[in-house]
């Protein structure tokens, strides 16, 4: 900081001003003071999902997902893949199977099943140090713990996404259909599946319908496994 | 020290040293831990063949490589003990001690062998000699085994010097090498892997007509790497007698640990809050004395009745100063806590009567360690507290780490303890666990299966029979109705419905779509926790088209095991 002004002690008055403000505008952009709103930093997102969320995954937002787990996982899993820590809240049921094999490190993961009582609380702490929260549906959270939950992220720069509906969610992702393939009639195994996802943002006013393909396998060394397994059975 | 020198690759080395055999030390060890007398016949039998024999057996007939009919033909009342490593390798401890007695540093190159430095320790003795008697009988008082010292320049050299109870004159032990025969090559091959690779390389020169290591070291070395690869250009150097590496030595230290005795037995958890800060300052400070620092701390506590109770708990509280003591208190107060209650599945809970701390994986302060995540960055050590705090907040063991195991069923999959707890998979990931249910991996696993229906067209429940042919194809599927639904369940809990006592109250049928299975898995039908299931995999037919299911049948009825939502 000294350096700059040392080079304009001897300049114009304007050119002193103009120095100052340049040395004002890297520490607000340095310690992130100032912010427009349409470039939060954001964490990154799997490659399939991009549809969905066009303009990523901002942080400071909360999405609500409805209606599939699986969706959940696959949202964390880019940011998690990429050094970010995840905590899931108050979902007992998660598959961590499922979890590892969508991207998520299981070691920057944190479980906590039963918070309880103390939901608020358990919350809040992942929210403050975690980059990403995943809340389950049946969390004893009112409406105003939300709302503080939400600013909360805001202000630390992590995301919260809530299974189930939250009011005032920046970005809400219900799961209207999902078509899973690969099933016969007591052969094959599940595949893969289509789901259709409504994305309604608070910002945006229409709701948009999106399909995208969870667990894709292409190729048919997977139709290969897939008979193998049917002969086994057999 | 006169080291042939090479051509190529610099001077060859070969340090002077000695080496303290025991003769036939996987047997030896069994026989003490059987309690045999050093005079019986016995061998260990390992696969098909036995891999040591006792001087008793030996002169009996009994070779190695014999199977257990034909050793049990040449000695009929041998006693054949079984083959463990483990075993091999902590029975050795003890002539590892002695030896150490005697000498400052040993190298333990397999349980049975010992490597010692011989310039030093000869100096420090007086003469070779003089090490070699002091070290056999050190040997034989500490740990009551007969041992074997030979001491000569280079490894395979000093080896066959022990074998022999020799001690080559320095700068002659190429020529003690020379009319050895091929097959002692293998007697330097540490390893189990390295020595079969050795025994094949010497069978194949066997039938070159190459009788002698000093026939084989005349080979040139190119051409020995060009037909025989790396193993051969070990085994021309090993027989040049040259080493190939410089002896790693040990140093015995003692455990940094502290311990405490209550005075009178703790039953309460307030007596122990000031106990577990005392003790983990005192753990602290004899690390910072040590000038150590650890990555685990064993906490072990012994209760009235006699159990020991044992816990392993990270710490990687990374360079953050003063943390350690903290940290390390709460860990120790939890871990009392849960043994005083008795929530865990150990034995029962008694009064504690004393607890040490023992630190674990210590290395010297300073010292760059690799965490559990890779460096410390200031993400990781915000997430570190943030997971201290929950741990403080809810209690430790409402905050899990996850990790995968081997297993075939999806809950099997998972491995989660407490964070910062070291556990232990059951079940290992790199096992090839055939028939478990394939991926995709359900992104919903319920922790206990509920009961469910499925039912054929007709509307009766599908079995499976022994033969895993379903009774019919399944085409209902009824879940348990969602409890958050009471009211609505009330009304179908009536008579008409079909429900009858305690049983779950039911949601609608729902029909199915698609289903694949059934699959089979039955897992340790040896043990008492065995389990025999057959698992089946549904996609229902609704509008939305919902969930897949995966659902077990077990013990005659269906249960949902897994949701893939």
């Amino acid at each position: 900081m000294l350096k700059p002004q040392h080079d304009v002690v001897g300049g114009s008055r304007a050119e002193r001003l103009a120095a100052a403000r340049l040395a004002l505008a890297a520490v607000e952009t340095r310690v992130g003071t100032t912010r427009e709103a349409g470039d939060r930093p954001r964490l990154p997102l799997t490659e399939t999902l991009e549809p969905l969320l066009p303009e990523g995954l901002q942080r400071g937002t909360v999405v609500s997902v409805e209606g599939s787990t699986s969706l959940m996982l696959a949202l964390a899993a880019g940011a998690s893949r990429e050094g970010s820590w995840a905590a899931i809240v108050g979902m007992p049921a998660v598959g961590i199977v499922a979890a590892a094999r969508r991207g998520i490190d299981l070691a920057r993961l944190v479980l906590v099943p039963h918070p309880g009582t103390q939901a608020v609380e358990a919350a809040g702490a992942c929210v403050d140090g975690m980059d990403v929260t995943l809340l389950g549906p049946r969390l004893a959270l009112s409406d105003q713990d939300r709302r503080r939950l939400a600013a909360r992220a805001r202000e630390r720069g992590s995301v919260i996404l809530a299974s189930g509906p939250w009011a005032g969610a920046h970005l809400t992702l219900a799961v209207e259909r999902s078509a899973w393939r690969g099933l016969g009639a007591g052969d094959g195994r599940l595949r893969e599946r289509d789901l259709t996802v409504a994305v309604t943002g608070r910002r945006s006013g229409a709701v948009r319908r999106v399909r995208v393909t969870l667990d894709a396998d292409a190729t048919g060394m997977r139709v290969a496994t897939g008979s193998r397994v049917a002969e086994e059975v057999a | 020290m006169s080291a042939p020198v090479h051509a190529r690759g610099g001077p060859a080395t070969a340090t002077r040293r000695a080496v303290l055999w025991v003769p036939d030390w996987p047997v030896a060890a069994a026989m003490r831990e059987g309690g045999w007398g050093a005079d019986a016949p016995a061998a260990v039998l390992h696969g098909r063949g036995m891999v040591a024999v006792s001087a008793a057996a030996r002169a009996s007939g009994v070779r190695r490589g014999h199977g257990k009919r034909q050793a049990q033909r040449a000695c009929p009342d041998l006693a054949i003990l079984p083959y463990d490593e483990g075993r091999d390798a902590r029975e050795f401890e003890a002539v590892a001690a002695a030896a150490e007695e005697v000498v400052a540093g040993v190298e333990i190159s397999r349980p049975g062998l010992l490597m010692i430095p011989a310039g030093g320790a000869a100096r420090f003795h007086g003469s070779e000699e003089a090490l070699a008697e002091a070290l056999v009988s050190a040997v034989a008082e500490a740990s009551g085994h007969e041992c074997a010292v030979g001491a000569a320049d280079g490894l395979l050299a000093a080896i066959m010097a022990a074998r022999a109870s020799m001690l080559v004159p320095e700068g002659r032990s190429a020529e003690f090498l020379a009319d050895a025969p091929v097959e002692s090559l293998a007697l330097a091959a540490m390893e189990r892997r390295q020595r079969e690779g050795v025994e094949d390389l010497v069978s194949v020169l066997g039938r070159l007509g190459i009788a002698t290591l000093s026939q084989f070291t005349a080979l040139p070395a190119g051409d020995v790497l060009a037909r025989f690869g790396p193993v051969g250009r070990w085994a021309h150097r090993i027989g040049h007698g040259e080493d190939v590496r410089p002896p790693v030595l040990r140093r015995s230290e003692e455990d940094i640990e502290v311990g405490y005795e209550f005075e009178e037995p703790a039953e309460r958890v307030e007596q122990l809050t000031l106990v577990a800060a005392e003790s983990s300052r005192r753990l602290d400070e004899a690390l910072l004395e040590a000038g150590v620092r650890c990555s685990r701390v064993r906490i072990s506590a012994r209760t009235e009745r006699g159990d020991v109770l044992e816990r392993v708990w990270r710490t990687d509280v990374g360079s953050r100063a003063g943390a350690f003591a903290r940290h390390m208190a709460d860990r120790v107060r939890w871990q009392l806590e849960g043994w005083l209650s008795g929530t865990g599945s150990g034995p029962e809970p008694a009064p504690l009567t004393s607890l040490t701390l023992t630190a674990q994986e210590v290395i010297a302060l300073g010292d760059e360690q690799a965490y559990l995540w890779g460096g410390v960055s200031g993400a990781d050590a915000r997430a570190q507290r943030t997971v201290e705090r929950m741990q403080s907040l809810l209690g430790p063991d409402a905050v899990l780490a996850v990790r995968e195991q081997g297993g075939r069923s999806p809950r099997d999959r998972v491995l989660a303890a407490p964070w910062g707890q070291e556990a232990v998979p059951a079940r290992n990931v790199a096992h090839p666990w055939p028939g478990r249910i394939p991926d995709p991996a359900p992104a919903t696993v319920l922790p206990l299966p509920e009961p469910m229906q499925v039912l054929d067209a007709g509307g009766s429940p599908v079995m499976v029979d022994r033969r895993l042919a379903l009774s019919a194809p399944p085409t209902w599927v009824r879940l348990q109705a969602d409890p958050g639904k009471a009211r609505a369940a009330a009304a179908r809990r009536h008579p008409a419905a079909g429900h009858v006592g305690d049983e779950p109250t039911w949601g609608e049928a729902q029909p199915v779509e698609a289903w694949a299975g059934p699959w089979p898995i039955a897992e340790r039908w040896w043990s008492a926790d065995a389990s025999r299931r057959a698992y089946l995999q549904v996609a229902l037919h609704r509008a939305d088209g919902g969930p897949a299911l995966l659902a077990a049948f077990s013990g005659g009825q269906w249960w949902l095991e897994a949701l893939y939502d």
